[in-house]
């Protein structure tokens, strides 16, 4: 029974908890980076004004019936990928679908952005999604590669059960420690899934006007912003439970999570954007390779 | 009984517009000369973006259109199609004199002299050119404005779209742009106060 309720609430409370960090997340982000630059930089919450200020506005122009359905597409497939993935306190959906599920139904966002921006009819945005497809053959290979190393190792595909795998020794059983091949190279991956400089092809501001993002404002651009928040927090989630042994309470999940975006945001601060085609050549000379090399070592090193 | 709606706020609304004016996204067309106060206005100098003031590049996504400068008849004309693209609420901020009464462009026989007669601006920083400093105060007021729920020129635009409609045209002639304004106004809501 108690069990039950507890589930109910964590089902309810897990989006608005996502949400939550991601604020914070987002907000730590942008003064990160002024202060980088050595500005005073925007308010700690300046992500949860810009998505009250989006909802608030009156008109929404909206250009046809798959606009407004990809972008509930959009939220709603990302929600339904947080609930597969394990947190401190929560493990529920992750009994009955492991890693590969999660990324499978993690392409139900990028589908529904395809969809919407393919009816908005905006030349940048097409650019934008194009790029974002070339970009998963980069960023995704190389995740999923390092996933296989894990997988190979602990002889199971459930994100859970690395986690578990990780926490019998402290910090020693950590993947990142045992195959430290696999944790750089899902690292750069990382960079990629966040979208951050020098992988900040998709959006591009300076170049093709945020890509997908152009034709949306108002409560469409709102929903896409709560959407790239809960978004981030989930993909760093990725990279602390495969690599970090996940958390045991929510305090040291939540230091992983700043630990891990603070080394992305390092990176980001100081690196310029590539062009699309050396991005994927980037990640197939050296992170693709790297993540094969560590799955080679298991492979054949392993006793 | 209209004008009593318009005019009254209750708590939540006093909340959400002091958390509203805490974001404001800039889309700016700089094709006047003011355009070079913008770079120290943004960066280690001055930063703006510490009162959530930041550029964007579409103008689906921005809240403000700065008109940095004087505009010709030509680019007048693109500057009226990029802000019916906007989302309302939505603020046109003239920047420098040339937008105020023609500046030093007074007897150029190409470039429109006051910007309000043909969009409904919600601030003028007057000056030639005004500095950061100016720019950040000018900020803050209109940030001040939207906090006590008086920044509403751009339903103008909605209510009085005939008186601009008409100086448009008398500058260029008959345009068509992407929106129908009147019907925009009544779909979302904008005009139903006049009843």
């Amino acid at each position: 029974m108690n069990a039950g309720v507890g589930l109910i609430v964590w089902i309810i409370l897990y989006p608005l908890v996502a949400f939550s960090l991601g604020v914070l997340l987002g907000g730590y982000g942008r003064k990160f980076t002024a202060r980088v630059q050595r500005r005073v930089g925007p308010s700690w919450i300046q992500p949860f004004y810009d998505v009250i200020k989006l909802m608030g506005k009156r008109t929404n122009i909206s250009h046809g019936y798959m606009h407004d359905v990809s972008i509930i597409l959009l939220l709603g497939g990302t929600v339904m990928t947080l609930y597969f993935v394990p947190v401190p306190g929560y493990h529920f959906f992750g009994q009955f679908g492991d890693f590969i599920v999660v990324m499978y139904l993690i392409l139900i966002p990028s589908l529904g952005m395809a969809l919407g921006v393919g009816q908005t009819a905006n030349p940048n945005g097409s650019i934008g999604i194009s790029r974002a497809l070339q970009m998963l053959a980069g960023y995704e290979l190389t995740f999923m590669l390092a996933f296989i190393g894990l997988a190979m190792k602990h002889h199971t595909t459930s994100m859970y059960d690395v986690i578990l795998a990780q926490q019998t020794g402290g910090i020693a059983t950590w993947s990142i420690v045992t195959d430290p091949l696999l944790g750089i190279a899902a690292l750069f991956a990382l960079q990629g899934m966040l979208n951050e400089k020098p992988f900040e092809v998709i959006m591009a501001p300076h170049e093709i006007a945020t890509g997908p993002m152009t034709e949306m404002g108002g409560k469409y651009l709102g929903m896409m912003f709560i959407q790239h928040l809960i978004l981030l927090v989930m993909e760093l989630t990725f990279f602390i439970n495969l690599f970090l042994g996940g958390a045991l309470n929510w305090f040291e999940y939540i230091i992983k999570l700043f630990a891990v975006f603070t080394v992305v945001l390092s990176v980001n601060a100081v690196y310029g954007r590539f062009r699309t085609d050396t991005a994927l050549r980037f990640f197939w000379k050296l992170p693709l390779p790297l993540a094969a090399l560590g799955v080679l070592g298991i492979q054949f090193l392993a006793k | 009984m209209a004008e009593k709606l318009l005019t009254q706020r209750n708590a939540w609304d006093r909340v959400l517009s002091s958390l509203k004016k805490r974001s404001l996204w800039m889309l700016h067309y700089c094709t006047g000369c003011g355009a070079i106060e913008l770079p120290p206005t943004m960066t280690a100098r001055y930063d703006m973006e510490r009162f959530g003031i930041m550029p964007m590049v579409t103008p689906r996504q921005a809240d403000i259109l700065l008109i940095t400068g004087y505009l010709s008849v030509k680019t007048l004309k693109r500057v009226i199609l990029i802000y019916e693209q906007m989302q309302s609420p939505k603020y046109v901020v003239g920047f420098g004199s040339c937008t105020i009464n023609g500046g030093m462009y007074w007897n150029s026989y190409s470039t429109i002299k006051s910007l309000d007669q043909y969009l409904p601006v919600e601030l003028f920083l007057a000056g030639c050119m005004p500095r950061p400093e100016a720019i950040i105060a000018g900020f803050n007021a209109l940030m001040d404005k939207i906090d006590q729920g008086k920044a509403n020129s751009w339903e103008d635009y909605y209510k009085n779209y005939e008186f601009y409609r008409k100086n448009q045209q008398h500058a260029f002639g008959d345009i068509e742009t992407h929106h129908d304004i009147p019907s925009d106004g009544a779909y979302f809501g904008i005009l139903e106060a006049d009843k």
